[in-house]
């Protein structure tokens, strides 16, 4: 066994980073592209912070912040990659987009990034390889060890509906308007190896667990856990990732100081012990924040009351509010809450922006004028 | 007899109906004997037609026939100058100032080298001038439907048809400039020498300009509606190629302009993206058809030689233009060969412009259609594969199912 990956390699408590993977569109008619190589060349030649990696198609581009404590240091660094990415995009005469979904690209169209790893994948997936084509933003955050990793990891399934609801910015696919606020996450529904963590009680356990799925020849290592949350071990952390990628980067930081908060409440308070009943309400919880966005409603696993789901994140966001404020990130909060009370995410903004435009060419194009900073996020 | 007077009679009219739905077929069919039995690109097929039908074969596309074509012809050039235009994006310009820069070199280098050339070999400095001006252009339908018949997608085919819209601009403006010298060798009074070139390049772009206001202004009135922008769009093309041939003017740089200033002037964005490349790919055959028709195999035999050196003259100054340049630009070190190869073809837009000296001036006319008609018989053949090379070279066709 391949101690080295598996070994939990402990890091600073809630610390956080983030992964954007963001949309790569022309110009002409803001459909896909397929310029990632020449993008990421290009980046490379003219150096950039932060760092750029490739995703698995070619119309895909993933941009990774270092580890930061505080909010601020982190929306200023993705707003520095952000620039130097939408320079490099601009002299290729591309344009790069936020949102969890191209509206109208043809899944058919994309072609794999020529990586090993990639090609494999469409080896195993087939099409379903093309269509995930979609956006996602990952949230890492730090754990002093693997236990503490398994714990945040179940006590935060709990929250995964907050974290789509606030999030959702794939309401169109392939053309159509697909009445949910993230339909992202349906794509990623139809991987086999999708879905949630086993309930193991410790790092040991889950170790077992792992090495009985490799001993079966179902995985080679845990990149091919699909997960809603997962651990991490190598960069010692549990990552999130049913966010959809937002609009914008500041928003993307908003949400990582969301989590943040809430996992430092989370492991400092101990308010609960992990519980199977959150797992018998996952998949209801989460369908209801990905059709409904924060106008679904929430079964709460402690005593199966059904809760407005924006209801639910307000209460959380008074709850973790001092959490926030020891790590600098009260104004994002703040922020967050404001939207919430409003009804204005992302989702919302690009039907608005249909609704408006009447073209699906349009809501592309004001996309990625919004996240490469062309525009000011006027529409909300 | 006057019973039986339903029945036709004998011989029937010509048709340009059936002209057309004949030279499609034709076409059709030599593209895909082409492609099945050499792999090659389907254009090079409709020329071989072309040439098979045409007054170096076998004479059926006589002069009168290939005058009823021309329509065709005109309608394929307006669609695809038109879509070229849309794609000459005048803030991709200013950030990216290298590229055009390199159209500004690879002009002056293909004109340069052409011309000391030809001068060298003992041509008339006047002849070989014009000639080279005529050399500066790349044929924009064969890098357009050559890059969408492999849908060609990515930045070498971006920046060839970037390229290719704007060295056709400084082409036409050179070539018009010295056919004022030209005025002025056979003794014309220099009122003519002036307003002809000013008359040529400022009408064409009044006249791209004022359909592009009318486009975005329909386009507005109409709404949002695709299928709607796009009969405008259909509808403007022919009236604008109608409209420059009506007042004696560039269709070329009248569509290039529309294309151009629909795209760049349209700051509200009301004129909806729309896919002309469908219905362009029927006239698009009729166009190579005609343009292989339109060529002489015979006058090879004159200026083959000479045409070879052209041919090769105009290879080297596009390459070093675009070598020298295209590390400063955005592009990978990889793709400035690509680049090289992809200007290559020269067509329809050549025949046009030594078509429009001969008009003026027959013998003239003919003494530069030895040359450049020869390279472009050349070409038509070569151009399309170079392009197609270039492209897979990139990693930019798609995938072939």
């Amino acid at each position: 066994m391949n101690s080295a990956e598996t070994e939990f390699r402990p890091s600073a408590s809630c610390t956080m980073g983030v992964e954007l993977e963001l949309q790569i569109l022309n110009s002409r008619d803001y459909n896909l592209a397929r310029d990632a190589a020449d993008l990421l060349e290009l980046l490379g030649r003219t150096g950039h912070p932060g760092a750029v990696k490739p995703e698995i198609t070619e119309s895909m581009i993933e941009l990774n912040s270092s580890i930061h404590v505080a909010h601020e240091p982190l929306v200023q660094e993705l707003g520095r990659i952000r620039d130097a990415v939408a320079r490099a995009a601009e002299r290729l005469n591309l344009r790069i987009a936020g949102g969890g979904s191209h509206p109208f690209h043809q899944w058919g169209e994309r072609r794999i990034y020529p990586t090993e790893r990639f090609r494999h994948i469409l080896d195993v997936y087939g099409y379903l390889a093309k269509q995930f084509t979609i956006f996602g933003q990952h949230v890492h955050l730090g754990c002093p060890s693997g236990d503490e990793a398994i714990f945040l990891t179940h006590l935060l399934a709990r929250y995964v509906p907050h974290f789509i609801a606030l999030s959702a910015s794939s309401p169109f696919q392939q053309g159509e308007d697909t009445s949910y606020q993230s339909s992202r996450l349906n794509t990623v529904s139809a991987f086999p190896l999708s879905g949630q963590i086993p309930f193991v009680h410790s790092w040991s356990e889950f170790l077992d667990y792992f090495e009985k799925m490799r001993g079966y020849g179902i995985v080679e290592s845990m990149k091919d856990f699909y997960w809603d949350i997962r651990p991490k071990p190598e960069y010692g952390t549990v990552e999130i990732r049913v966010f959809d990628t937002p609009l914008t980067v500041e928003r993307a930081a908003a949400l990582a100081a969301y989590a943040q908060a809430l996992a430092r409440h989370l492991l400092t308070d101990r308010p609960r012990a992990p519980s199977r009943e959150v797992y018998l309400l996952y998949n209801y919880n989460r369908f209801q924040a990905c059709r409904y966005g924060l106008g679904g409603t929430l079964i709460d696993a402690d005593g199966g009351r059904h809760v407005p789901l924006k209801e639910h994140v307000l209460e959380t966001l008074a709850r973790v509010a001092p959490h926030a404020a020891e790590v600098g990130g009260a104004a994002a909060l703040k922020a967050l809450e404001a939207g919430v009370r409003d009804g204005t995410g992302d989702a919302e903004w690009l039907r608005r922006a249909y609704k408006a435009r009447g073209t699906l060419n349009d809501v592309a194009r004001m996309q990625s004028e919004l996240w490469m900073g062309l525009t000011r996020p006027a529409a909300r | 007899m006057t019973q039986l007077s339903f029945l036709p009679t004998l011989p029937f009219p010509a048709s340009p109906l059936a002209l057309f739905g004949l030279l499609l077929l034709a076409g059709v069919i030599g593209g895909e004997l082409v492609r099945r039995a050499l792999r090659l690109p389907r254009i090079v097929g409709y020329v071989l037609v072309g040439l098979a039908l045409g007054t170096s074969g076998l004479n059926w596309l006589d002069g009168a026939l290939l005058r009823e074509a021309w329509i065709f012809v005109d309608i394929a050039l307006g669609l695809i100058l038109f879509e070229l235009g849309r794609r000459l994006d005048f803030a991709w310009l200013g950030r990216e100032p290298w590229l055009a820069a390199t159209a500004v070199l690879e002009s002056a280098l293909s004109f340069a080298f052409v011309f000391l050339a030809l001068l060298y070999f003992g041509v008339q400095p006047l002849y070989a001038a014009i000639a080279a001006s005529i050399a500066i252009a790349t044929a924009p339908a064969v890098v357009l439907v050559a890059a969408q018949e492999i849908k060609a997608e990515g930045q070498v085919t971006e920046r060839a048809l970037n390229l290719t819209a704007m060295n056709s601009v400084i082409a036409f403006v050179s070539s018009t400039m010295l056919l004022a010298w030209l005025h002025h060798e056979y003794r014309a009074n220099w009122a003519i020498v002036v307003l002809h070139p000013v008359y040529l390049l400022a009408g064409s772009a009044l006249l791209g300009y004022l359909a592009s206001i009318a486009a975005m202004t329909l386009a507005r009135w109409l709404g949002r509606t695709e299928r709607g922008h796009l009969v405008v769009s259909l509808g403007l093309i022919a009236v604008t190629v109608a409209a420059a041939r009506m007042f004696e003017l560039s269709v070329v740089l009248a569509l290039l302009a529309f294309g151009t200033l629909s795209k760049n002037l349209d700051r509200r964005h009301d004129l909806l993206p729309v896919d002309v490349g469908w219905i362009g790919q029927l006239f698009v055959v009729v166009l190579f058809v005609v343009s292989g028709a339109s060529l002489n195999a015979a006058e090879f035999a004159t200026g083959g030689t000479l045409a070879l050196i052209y041919v090769l003259a105009r290879f080297a100054g596009k390459s070093l233009g675009v070598m020298s340049l295209t590390y400063f630009s955005g592009v990978r070190r990889g793709a400035a060969g690509l680049l090289c190869l992809a200007l290559t073809p020269m067509s329809g837009t050549a025949v046009g412009m030594v078509h429009r000296t001969g008009q003026l001036y027959p013998d003239f006319g003919a003494k530069l259609a030895a040359i450049v008609l020869s390279a472009v018989l050349i070409l038509e053949l070569v151009g399309p594969v170079a392009v197609q090379f270039a492209l897979r070279r990139a990693g930019e066709a798609a995938e072939d199912k």
